[in-house]
């Protein structure tokens, strides 16, 4: 089923595109490309440059540098574009004594979409009678369900939404990944931005993390994922990983039992079987996308620019706000760290050579 | 653009603001006439003291109908402000720019909406003026229509409220923060730009100056006569020079507004 314009294909180029804000720079030199069809989660911590960047695509913030194009086009050039483009940035942008309703007639307006359109669009979030009230009383969930009405009022090929799950209750969040996925199967492009990965991981096809200002990775959810591991503990661990060499799989000495890299658990269980030794756990690991999303934003190199640093150039301590297990080296002194972190001076932005590209 | 001015003219009509408005700006049209319309024909205006009060039957109908419209251009120039600067504090300006991207585009469809909805109110102040001012005109004796000249002043008077409006446009862009644009717009507007004209009619070198001042030009738009601090009639320019240096006016603060949304980042 076509949707919407059928010159526009939906995919969304980025290429060296920089903001600077004086000597601040907030985006450094992005690329990265976004596909129809597919959910792309943009990731990154608070401040990285998420909202700048989507605000550089939408034409709302000037790019010192580089391009951000939908087909080639700016946006500033697509004519009528919300047929083309539909967004969601803030969910506070509604004048309080306006109805949601007519926020989105406002809009409907100018993309030249009837107000029965708008009508079914409040019914397809679920907000058809509470739209008739003055906006100045929604609640987050639903401010966020307004603007996802109004980003689909014109139909559009490409969807682009900043946190949107930001304030949803957890029924909220199944319905919009559920509805998510149906708008990317229809054939549409999804650009859905997030601080938390969590949040997003079990909707979004592709992710694009950036640490401040600068892309640290992209590729699939699978590809981040790297290959499938079982984790397997074990009454004789020499004799288990030599057997499960012998059947050409990679085995690591993980903890107290062995990683072996393959997705069947049957496989592990049947060498175990046959050189006789006793299994005491046996589970798939998955990579923890949440502490690979760690690694990367908050690896030395990419530590958030926002946080404080000492004046010596070693990075503050502060361990990660939650995710990963936390060194317990970094919890040792954790009123030392605090001290440092006060008597820190900001720094210039730190040498990033170390991307995953 | 059609789009653009119905969207914004959506934007005025679906909030409270309008309707309230529209009731202060009839009512008030409604009672300065009646007012007016009392005060310059009693006999407490007859003497030397008030040799700026109108004497004619078409310069009374002038100020008795348009005696309203400094409040009504007060209002107007608060929409004007709020117009933009509602925009910019519930942050809908972004939904506005994602709509329409050419912000030059956004900005000529809030000129046009705002003219229109200057003429709206306009219809209004008259509306109540003309009516409330007619019947106490024609009960004193005063022949209103008598003079066709009226009607310019009418229709004028409509063009007044929109140019005031536009002026409010440019103000809201200029002082980001909206209750200090709507403070200082209406203050300078009302008190502020009023005195200086009085004080510099005072002064030779500021005679030539005041005529131009905003509120000189819409009394002289409007052939409305007004008095100094002497009780003289103050020199204003004719009609249509009036109606010139107001465009002029608006023009200019409208077009500063425009050009620093152009360039703005909206974050």
């Amino acid at each position: 089923m076509v949707h919407g314009r059928p010159e526009f294909t939906g995919h969304i180029e980025v290429r060296g595109l920089t903001k600077r804000f004086g000597s601040f720079t907030a985006v450094d030199h992005l690329d990265f490309d976004v596909e129809p069809g597919r959910v792309t989660g943009f990731l990154g911590p608070n401040g990285s440059g998420k909202t700048t960047t989507l605000r550089m695509l939408l034409g709302l913030v000037r790019a010192t540098d580089g391009t951000a194009t939908i087909d080639g086009h700016r946006y500033a050039d697509i004519g009528n574009p919300l047929t083309v483009v539909g967004s969601a940035l803030e969910a506070t942008n509604f004048h309080p004594g306006r109805t949601g309703r007519n926020h989105l007639r406002v809009q409907a307006a100018v993309a030249g979409v009837p107000d029965t359109r708008v009508d079914e669009l409040l019914e397809l979030v679920g907000i058809p009678a509470a739209a008739r009230k003055r906006a100045g009383g929604y609640s987050m969930g639903m401010r966020q369900r307004l603007g996802l009405a109004a980003a689909l009022l014109g139909d559009p090929r490409v969807i682009i939404l900043d946190e949107p799950a930001n304030g949803l209750d957890p029924e909220g969040i199944r319905w919009l990944r559920g509805f998510l996925r149906q708008l990317a199967d229809e054939g549409r492009t999804l650009l859905i931005s997030s601080h938390m990965l969590s949040e997003v991981e079990q909707t979004v096809d592709d992710v694009v993390i950036i640490a401040n200002g600068q892309r640290v990775a992209q590729g699939t959810v699978a590809e981040l994922r790297g290959e499938p591991t079982a984790y397997v503990r074990t009454s004789d661990p020499d004799r288990l990983s030599q057997a499960l060499r012998d059947r050409g799989l990679a085995v690591a000495p993980s903890g107290r039992g062995l990683r072996v890299t393959t997705e069947d658990l049957a496989v592990v269980g049947d060498v175990a079987h046959a050189s006789d030794v006793a299994i005491h756990e046996l589970r798939s690991e998955q990579t923890h996308l949440e502490e690979l999303f760690f690694n990367l934003t908050e690896s030395e190199e990419h530590r958030n620019r926002n946080l404080a640093r000492p004046p010596g150039g070693a990075p503050v301590d502060l361990p990660p706000p939650s995710g990963p297990p936390i060194d317990p080296a970094l919890l040792a002194e954790p009123a030392q760290a605090a001290q440092r972190a006060q008597s820190a001076q900001p720094s210039g932005a730190p040498d990033h050579d170390g991307d995953l590209r | 653009m059609t789009a653009a001015v119905r969207a914004e003219l959506r934007k005025l009509f679906t909030t409270r603001l309008w309707w309230g408005m529209a009731i202060a700006v009839l009512l008030s049209g409604a009672a300065f006439a009646v007012l007016f319309a009392f005060v310059f024909t009693s006999d407490a205006v007859r003497g030397p003291q008030a040799a700026a009060a109108p004497r004619t039957d078409a310069a009374l109908a002038k100020a008795v109908f348009t005696g309203g419209l400094q409040v009504g251009y007060l209002l107007t120039l608060s929409i004007g402000v709020l117009t933009i600067g509602s925009e910019y504090r519930h942050q809908t300006i972004t939904a506005t720019f994602l709509a329409i991207p050419r912000r030059g585009r956004v900005m000529a469809a809030k000129v046009v909406s705002l003219l229109a909805v200057g003429a709206l109110y306009g219809l209004l102040s008259l509306a109540g003026a003309v009516g409330a001012g007619t019947l106490v005109l024609t009960s004193k004796g005063v022949a209103p229509f008598a003079d066709t000249s009226i009607w310019r002043t009418l229709a004028l008077s409509l063009l007044v409220l929109g140019l005031w409006a536009l002026i409010g446009l440019g103000t809201g862009i200029l002082i980001p923060n909206q209750v200090a644009a709507l403070l200082i717009s209406v203050a300078v507007a009302w008190i502020v730009e009023p005195l200086l004209g009085l004080v510099l009619a005072l002064t030779d070198w500021g005679k030539s100056i005041s005529p131009y001042l905003p509120s000189r030009a819409t009394s002289a738009m409007l052939e409305s006569t007004s008095g100094g601090f002497d009780g003289r009639p103050i020199t204003q320019l004719s009609w249509w020079a009036g109606a010139l240096v107001l465009i002029g006016y608006a023009a200019v603060m409208a077009g500063l507004g425009t050009w620093r949304t152009l360039r703005a980042d909206i974050s």
